[in-house]
């Protein structure tokens, strides 16, 4: 048995190319907590990201790390969770990644319920490309492409995947890592595919969004009476009404997974022996006669 | 009497059951002992619209189509009207007269008319669906198919759906003979087949023969989304891989089908997709990402015609700019084509292998005419397949610090770990990077990393399938051509030297990086060369003539029209160059 591993042995030497204050400083802070406290070794996670400022954050966690194309991180972890069942799979990207270019795979890999972790960091802008409304900004927001102010309606991811068949919903903060950590652990064990929505400030760009007013507007749903986050229509009623953000696991079920359904075998594919020739083929080829 | 050569074409309605019937023709002809070649030519639609399979049965394995339609057995005027003009003179049409009848201005007096209320018998004998088993016997009787061996294919085809269906079909089979016999005493087709041996041979669809090369060669994940030629690859592997371990996934979309390989790949799974010119318009977007991050590949393109939509279900060769070039930077990639569908088979497991051991994206290119086409071939020697996983790192352990994922090397490959092997971590972007993955716009690192991943073109030559030569190999005449188009050259070719003209015929089976040697040597000594391919701009002629330079000894032999070359065609234009030799016949 390995010996336990503590956050730091999830480091990497390379510096951090976001901006001080950054919120995606605290995402990637939980998830390697959270990865010490499961017990994984760097060897045996797969982080994949999307691109942008969020992207980035494979190029920091101490793992087999891969950073696609922009919007496709989840088909890739899909692959790689089914080509190694063996691996702890976590993909990571932003909302312009999971939830504008990225969102047809969003809906699918949702219902695709693949046994993996998708952590959604939420700036409501697009901070790589200096400041454009991103799917989660509000209405009327200004940046600059939308100079008279973001025409579109914000998009409800969460709520969109709850639509989808999602099996575990949770949202947090990046300003509370504690809750967040708990929030990683559980995506991480939960059997099938879990998202985490982080709310992660941009500092640069959006002035209204700010670590401020976040605080003023988050609810922890898991303090409020009575909440149970098995209820599938009091999860929607959570993520649609309007009034403060709520925070926590906001839904669970148990439900087969991809691996389930397809009756895919615990040994990983990515451990069979291709090299030999196997005895079925003959059989194959004889139906050809 | 025309002896052991016949193309019958099978013509009706989309859904009317003609592809069962002629895949049942196909297989009576091979266990007569005869070569067969398969061309369906169906409509984007799944019930109604003409559709028509053709059947050519010769002596001569690897041809393509005929010159010319010896037998048309026509549901329906509108399969008359649309294929009378391909029909050879002295052939002969089974018309099904229940309903409509033949019009003076197209019943051609050169042809023999068969006409038959086949929808009507169906009909008395309780079932409409039974006419093709019926024009089976009609077909049968007139060309000289042995009657044995037709009971023995249909009663193969119906035995699950139990005894009673099997007997109608043998009543069907028996009052389709009778009827010739009965009828047409004092109207001889012409034709006769000699029987022979099957022996041991396969009768395979190219897309079929491409998804058991990838399972031969271990490929253990596919993704793929449905797109006409190429679903039967996707079908087939999910039908196969669950039993040897592996899994297959319908994707949302191309971008997720090419995503998800990578995804598989680096992890290390030998994965392929297969789609088809609209689906590789939106994997261009991830093979930029396969050549940097060095990831292993497998894409087979089932090319149709374009552009946009075009026509999904007909042939064409105006693919292969788009897989050299496509994606924006500079990346390396190999392109196979397979010319024959024991081909289809070996090149799959040549591009596993070079997708492996040199780290890169490969493409196996086919088109509609040879993919969906079924032909007679050798078995393969599974046994005798070679696996070559390269500088793969999937056991044991590397050392953390030391270990490099994109190790500066001398044939430009760096050994390759997969995820779950100690030490390995790394990144991997898809943003430029330095040895170790980390990532870096260094300008010396930069100019190094291309090298390193370019140069790997280099070190592959000796790997990469090399062209095939048919012929005489100093004539004075030459073609080139690929794909689908080597029967119907290779079948030229034969004929043309029966007729005293001698050709060479050069068929490329790697595409890229382009055969530029052996094309230099080919057009040493040619005074003509033709080029032969399916497209309107003459894609593969521009590139030749990129490596030659001005020629004036070089033809162009183009089809655009969504159908296949018939030998003819590629015969007559090099016969009126030549200009010496006799007559070549039409077969």
């Amino acid at each position: 048995m390995a010996a336990m591993l503590t956050p730091k042995d999830f480091a990497t030497a390379t510096p951090s190319w976001w901006c001080p204050g950054c919120g995606d400083f605290g995402v990637l802070s939980a998830l390697k907590q959270a990865m010490a406290e499961l017990g994984k070794q760097p060897k045996d996670v797969a982080f994949i990201s999307g691109i942008g400022c969020s992207g980035k954050i494979s190029g920091y966690l101490h793992s087999y790390a891969f950073h696609g194309v922009h919007g496709r991180a989840l088909p890739v972890a899909t692959a790689i969770k089914l080509a190694n069942r063996d691996l702890t799979v976590i993909a990571a990207g932003g909302d312009g990644d999971g939830y504008a270019i990225g969102a047809g795979h969003f809906v699918h890999a949702v219902r695709r319920n693949t046994d993996l972790t998708y952590i959604v960091m939420d700036n409501q802008t697009y901070g790589l490309t200096k400041g454009q409304s991103s799917p989660t900004s509000a209405t009327g927001y200004v940046a600059s492409v939308s100079p008279d102010g973001n025409p579109d309606t914000p998009l409800n991811g969460l709520a969109l995947a709850l639509a989808a068949g999602a099996t575990f919903i949770a949202r947090g903060f990046s300003a509370q890592p504690k809750q967040m950590v708990a929030m990683i652990k559980a995506a991480v064990e939960h059997r099938g595919f879990a998202i985490v929505e982080v709310m992660s400030p941009c500092v640069t760009y959006n002035k209204i969004n700010t670590y401020a007013w976040f605080k003023d507007n988050v609810e922890d749903l898991t303090v409020r009476d009575g909440y149970a986050p098995n209820d599938r229509l009091a999860a929607f009623e959570a993520l649609t009404r309007d009034g403060d953000i709520p925070l926590g696991i906001i839904y669970k079920e148990d439900r087969p997974t991809f691996e389930d359904r397809t009756g895919l075998p615990e040994m990983p594919i990515a451990r069979l022996d291709i090299r030999q020739p196997k005895a079925e083929y003959a059989a194959i080829q004889a139906a050809y006669r | 009497m025309i002896l052991n050569s016949v193309e019958v074409m099978f013509g009706g309605q989309a859904g009317d059951g003609s592809l069962t019937t002629g895949d049942l023709i196909a297989g009576v002809f091979k266990r007569m002992g005869l070569e067969v070649y398969t061309y369906k030519d169906f409509p984007s639609r799944i019930r109604g619209g003409h559709t028509n399979y053709v059947i050519r049965a010769s002596e001569n394995h690897d041809y393509g189509m005929a010159d010319a339609v010896d037998a048309l057995v026509a549901f329906d005027l509108e399969a008359v009207e649309a294929h009378i003009d391909e029909m050879r003179p002295g052939g002969f049409v089974v018309f099904d007269n229940t309903s409509e009848t033949i019009p003076d201005e197209v019943r051609r007096s050169d042809v023999t008319w068969y006409e038959i209320p086949l929808a009507k018998i169906a009909k008395e004998m309780g079932l409409e669906l039974i006419r093709n088993t019926i024009s089976l016997g009609v077909l049968g009787a007139l060309v000289g198919m042995d009657p044995e061996i037709v009971r023995h294919d249909v009663r193969g085809v119906y035995q699950r759906k139990g005894e009673k269906v099997v007997d109608l079909n043998m009543r069907a089979i028996e009052a389709g003979e009778s009827y010739v016999r009965e009828n047409f005493a004092d109207r001889p087709s012409g034709y006769g087949l000699t029987k022979g041996t099957d022996g041991d041979r396969l009768i395979m669809m190219g897309n079929d023969a491409i998804a058991y090369g990838a399972l031969v060669a271990g490929c253990r994940f596919m993704a793929g989304y449905p797109i006409t030629p190429a679903t039967d690859i996707l079908e087939w592997m999910s039908k196969q891989l669950p039993a040897f371990g592996g899994v297959v996934v319908q994707a949302e979309d191309e971008l997720a089908a090419i995503t998800m390989t990578l995804g598989a790949a680096f992890a290390g799974v030998r994965a392929m997709t297969a789609t088809s010119g609209p689906g590789q318009a939106l994997m261009t977007e991830a093979i930029g990402l396969a050549g940097v991050l060095e990831i292993p590949v497998v894409v087979v393109e089932c090319a149709r015609a374009g552009p946009s939509t075009g026509m999904p279900t007909k042939t064409e060769q105006s693919n292969l700019n788009h897989l050299i070039y496509s994606g924006h930077g500079e990346i390396p990639r190999v392109i196979l084509a397979p010319g024959t569908v024991a081909e289809s088979f070996e090149l799959t497991v040549t591009a596993f292998n070079l997708a492996e051991k040199y780290q890169l994206p490969v493409f196996l290119l086919t088109e509609q005419a040879l993919c969906q086409s079924k032909a007679t071939l050798p078995p393969f020697d599974v046994g005798a397949v070679q696996i070559d996983r390269g500088k793969l790192i999937d056991d044991g352990e590397v050392t953390f610090g030391e270990y490099k994922r994109f190790a500066f090397t001398d044939d430009g490959v760096s050994p390759r770990v997969i995820p779950g092997i100690p030490g390995g971590m790394h990144l991997a972007p898809g943003s430029e990077h330095n040895d170790g993955g980390v990532i870096t716009e260094n300008a010396a690192n930069r100019a190094r990393m291309m090298e390193k991943r370019m140069g790997k073109l280099v070190s592959m030559r000796d790997d990469l399938p090399r062209a095939v030569l048919h012929g005489v190999a100093d004539a004075d005449i030459g073609i080139v051509g690929y794909g689908a188009n080597t029967g119907p050259i290779a079948e030229a070719v034969d004929r043309l030297a029966r007729a005293g003209i001698l050709t060479r015929f050069l068929q490329l089976r790697t595409l890229w990086p382009f055969p530029e040697d052996d094309i230099r040597m080919f057009f040493g000594g040619a005074q003509h060369v033709f080029v032969v391919e399916n497209n309107y701009t003459g894609q593969l002629e521009r590139l030749i003539r990129a490596v030659i330079g001005p020629v004036d000894a070089l033809q162009s032999v183009r089809k655009y029209n969504g159908q296949p070359f018939r030998p003819i065609e590629i015969i007559e234009p090099i016969r009126r160059i030549a200009a010496v030799g006799e007559p070549v016949e039409v077969i």
